[in-house]
């Protein structure tokens, strides 16, 4: 064994809840194990625990003992352990401190006292397994989001360690790069490295690993191969399932199907079986996850009159273009998401809703004037925007004044309306706290008010679900649909497919800076020429569904041929 | 950046004597030709593009010192020291162009700094333009609420709406990138360089030309 977690209970010094709670686990050489939970489920305390920050860094109330490769954390520091256990942490941003990429990846090697020899044998390996090798003098800060992850892997393979954690390291990759990286994750554990993600977004992961840990306030509430995890009832855990999970568990089916090839293999079987139907494949088998999927209509109040329009929009800066010939009408009431690669330019267009960016060319319409007529000032009544960050944006002493800066900013501040929202997003208990006390999760719910506490016509929602857990990503879904039912137009600025396939009519495709679809969801994602252009990979809820069609006209050939 | 024929240590002694050198120089004719010297350095180097975005800056900085000093004292003086600046920012332009932060760091070390120390220094570099981008975000996020965040006034009045967030998101950068440092070995004892500094004779032959001059023109 390389990891060994011993009945571990811990709680945060002023914190009266434990952050774990009797976790006891054995995670043994090239073994590779996903744990995952609702949000504040304990998945980052484990991760610090693993490496010794806590009980080292963090005060607080410690019981069992963790293991790695045979050390007791509480006996050593984590500079003692550091060549033993990795952990690549949620923020690249905050875990990148060198000034190139080489430097990055010698640092730990530095730490641990090597001779220069040894460090260039390492550094020459360490770029081979992670592909950084023409990235080796650049800026740390210059490189993409997978890239920088590539590095911070790098610079803790290059010291050989026994165990690597990942926590949430899929947040904030587009389906290129996540892709990339579970290649890379196969590859390590080819090493005979022990591999554990600490990860939301299950179907990213689960097929690779051996087992799942399932984390409930603080406690391991299951743990076994994802097949049998999968078995039980897990619906108390605020977990997002694959989609292939929901739709056996929809169909009160026992088999647990990991990957599309797998659910077809059980699929024809079943059919054989004579457990299901021609027809049910045919006509009617779209299960409750899927449907979204075939073909969204949902648009209540879809009038189909411009909320916003951009014609031959072009921009760039320091001689780099970044749009190009963007022509996109936006409806009231419509939900559209905006996909693409990162650096694809789906934020810098949305910013150009509001003139946060004024275009090298080209126009752009709001309720059919042109917004270079307008101020800022005056767009912002129209256009609300949550960021991805919420951090981005709260000042103010308390709650109740953070949600009335925009109103009172603008003159446009309407009581009735501001109580609603506080009302609707359960913020009265917290009018008089600061916001940077917060939960993060209570923060994202002021980012909302915020953003709508002018009653915009149209709402921007910048990676709304990134790094959030089940029951978030629902309310968020009620959200949308509150908002469309009210004649908003909501704009959803996603990596997240499977989420943009479920709640949105449209997607307007992104590639270099170019519209390169406009379309349902299923129109994009049975393209494989826009597929291609724009690093989209089709979500597992649209292959099942595709994988059914497929089956469904299979077995009428099969049983109509003479 | 790729390694440097010279020590780090050798380029910033020289370049703190070149800078005493300039300082005591009081006529423009030989700031002028010493600046001249320096520009031929930067084109042999191949740095003139990053050279001129320098003095993109430099420049308003050196014209304002030449206004103030003309009205204050005289002409003379005000050209000498805007040709002093201007001089004196190309010296430490040079230095640090050619120096990796890292290779700096390390050299301190060697020159008795405390580790810590030295490598806070090269490392806040890396975190000037996270935090630059940060800031920009901020901005962004803040005028789309309808917060004027334009021009140099309106930017002043509404300062908390920029700098809090920035404040608070710096404080938590420093707490994730403590804990990140320490799980690389920040604290570790023993540390090696990967490419430990070394004097060598073209080191020599520099320091000494450059101390020379020094005591030449000072002395």
């Amino acid at each position: 064994m390389v990891l060994r977690f011993e009945h571990v209970s811990f709680r945060y010094s002023g914190i009266s809840d434990w952050g774990l709670q009797e976790v006891d686990f054995t995670v043994h050489p090239g073994e590779m194990v996903l744990v995952t939970g609702a949000s504040g489920s304990g998945k980052s305390t484990l991760c610090r625990a693993a490496i010794g920050l806590i009980p080292h860094f963090y005060p607080g109330s410690w019981e069992g003992r963790v293991c790695v490769d045979g050390l007791d954390t509480r006996d050593h520091p984590v500079h003692e352990l550091f060549g033993h256990v990795g952990l690549a942490f949620q923020n690249p941003d905050a875990q990148i401190f060198n000034q190139t990429v080489e430097a990055e990846l010698a640092y730990g090697l530095e730490s641990l006292g090597l001779a220069s020899d040894e460090i260039e044998r390492r550094l020459s390996w360490v770029s081979d397994v992670v592909e950084l090798g023409p990235l080796m003098h650049r800026a740390p800060y210059s490189l993409s989001g997978g890239e920088k992850q590539r590095v911070i892997l790098g610079a803790i393979l290059a010291l050989k360690p026994r165990v690597v954690l990942l926590d949430e390291p899929f947040t904030h990759l587009d389906p290129g790069g996540a892709e990339r990286l579970r290649m890379l994750l196969r590859s390590i554990r080819s090493e005979g490295i022990a591999l554990i993600i600490a990860e939301h977004r299950l179907h990213e992961a689960v097929a690779d690993v051996d087992r799942l840990i399932v984390l409930n306030e603080g406690k391991v509430v299951a743990d076994g191969p994802p097949r049998r995890v999968w078995a039980e009832d897990l619906s108390p855990f605020g977990l997002n399932l694959p989609p292939l999970v929901r739709f056996f568990r929809e169909q009160g089916w026992k088999e647990r199907p990991l990957t599309l090839g797998e659910a077809t293999a059980v699929l024809k079987d079943k059919f054989y079986k004579g457990e299901l139907s021609r027809f049910a494949l045919s006509e009617g088998l779209a299960p409750k996850s899927v449907g979204s999927s075939r073909g969204l209509t949902n648009s209540p109040q879809n009038d189909s009159s411009p909320m916003i329009e951009v014609e031959g929009l072009d921009f760039g800066y320091d001689g780099k273009t970044v749009l190009q010939g963007v022509n996109v009408t936006l409806n009231r009431g419509e939900c559209v998401a905006l996909v693409g690669r990162n650096g694809s330019g789906k934020t810098t267009l949305v910013k150009h809703f509001n003139r946060l960016l004024k275009p090298t060319r080209g126009l752009i319409k709001i309720l059919g004037q042109e917004v270079r007529t307008k101020p800022l000032a005056e767009l912002s009544r129209h256009v609300g925007f949550a960021w991805q960050n919420p951090n981005d944006q709260l000042f103010q002493a308390n709650v109740r004044d953070e949600v009335l800066t925009g109103p009172r900013a603008l003159h446009a501040y309407d009581r009735d309306w501001c109580d609603r929202l506080i009302e609707r997003f359960g913020l009265e208990p917290l009018l008089d706290r600061s916001p940077f006390q917060l939960s993060e999760g209570q923060k994202k719910r002021v980012a909302f008010a915020t953003a709508l506490a002018v009653r915009p016509e149209l709402v921007v929602l910048d990676e709304p679900t990134a790094g959030q857990d089940e029951p978030f990503r629902q309310e968020l879904a009620v959200l949308m649909k509150e908002l469309r039912a009210e004649g908003r137009t909501v704009v959803v600025v996603t990596h997240d497919l499977e989420f943009a396939a479920q709640h949105a009519d449209r997607w307007v495709v992104l590639a270099e800076g170019r519209v390169a679809a406009d379309g349902s969801p299923n129109t994009v994602m049975a393209d494989a020429r826009v597929l291609a252009a724009s690093g989209l990979r089709p979500t597992q809820s649209f292959q099942l569904s595709e994988a059914l069609e497929r089956l469904g006209k299979e077995f009428r050939l099969e049983t109509t041929a003479p | 950046m790729k390694p440097q024929p010279l020590d780090p240590r050798s380029k910033l002694i020289s370049a703190i004597f070149v800078a005493g050198v300039l300082i005591a120089l009081d006529d423009w004719p030989s700031q002028l030709a010493g600046l001249a010297i320096l520009i031929g350095a930067v084109l042999l180097l191949r740095l003139g593009r990053a050279w001129l975005s320098l003095m993109n800056g430099l420049g308003y900085a050196a014209g304002s010192f030449f206004l103030i000093v003309w009205v204050t004292f005289d002409l003379s003086a005000a050209v000498v020291v805007s040709l002093r600046l201007l001089a004196l920012g190309t010296v430490f332009f040079l230095f640090f162009k050619t120096t990796a932060p890292e290779d700096l760091s390390n050299a301190l070390v060697k020159l008795g700094t405390p580790y810590p120390f030295a490598f806070v220094l090269s490392a806040s570099m890396q975190f000037v333009h996270v935090l630059a981008r940060r800031a920009a975000n901020i901005r962004d996020a803040q005028r789309a609420r309808g917060i004027p965040l334009e021009g140099p006034l309106s930017t002043f009045r509404h300062l908390p709406a920029l700098l809090g967030p920035l404040l608070v998101q710096a404080f938590k950068l420093a707490d994730e990138l403590a804990e990140a440092m320490e799980a690389r070995g920040f604290g570790a004892p023993g540390r090696r360089f990967r490419r430990e500094p070394h004097l060598k004779i073209s080191d020599w032959i520099l320091m000494a030309a450059a101390a020379g001059l020094f005591i030449t023109v000072v002395l």
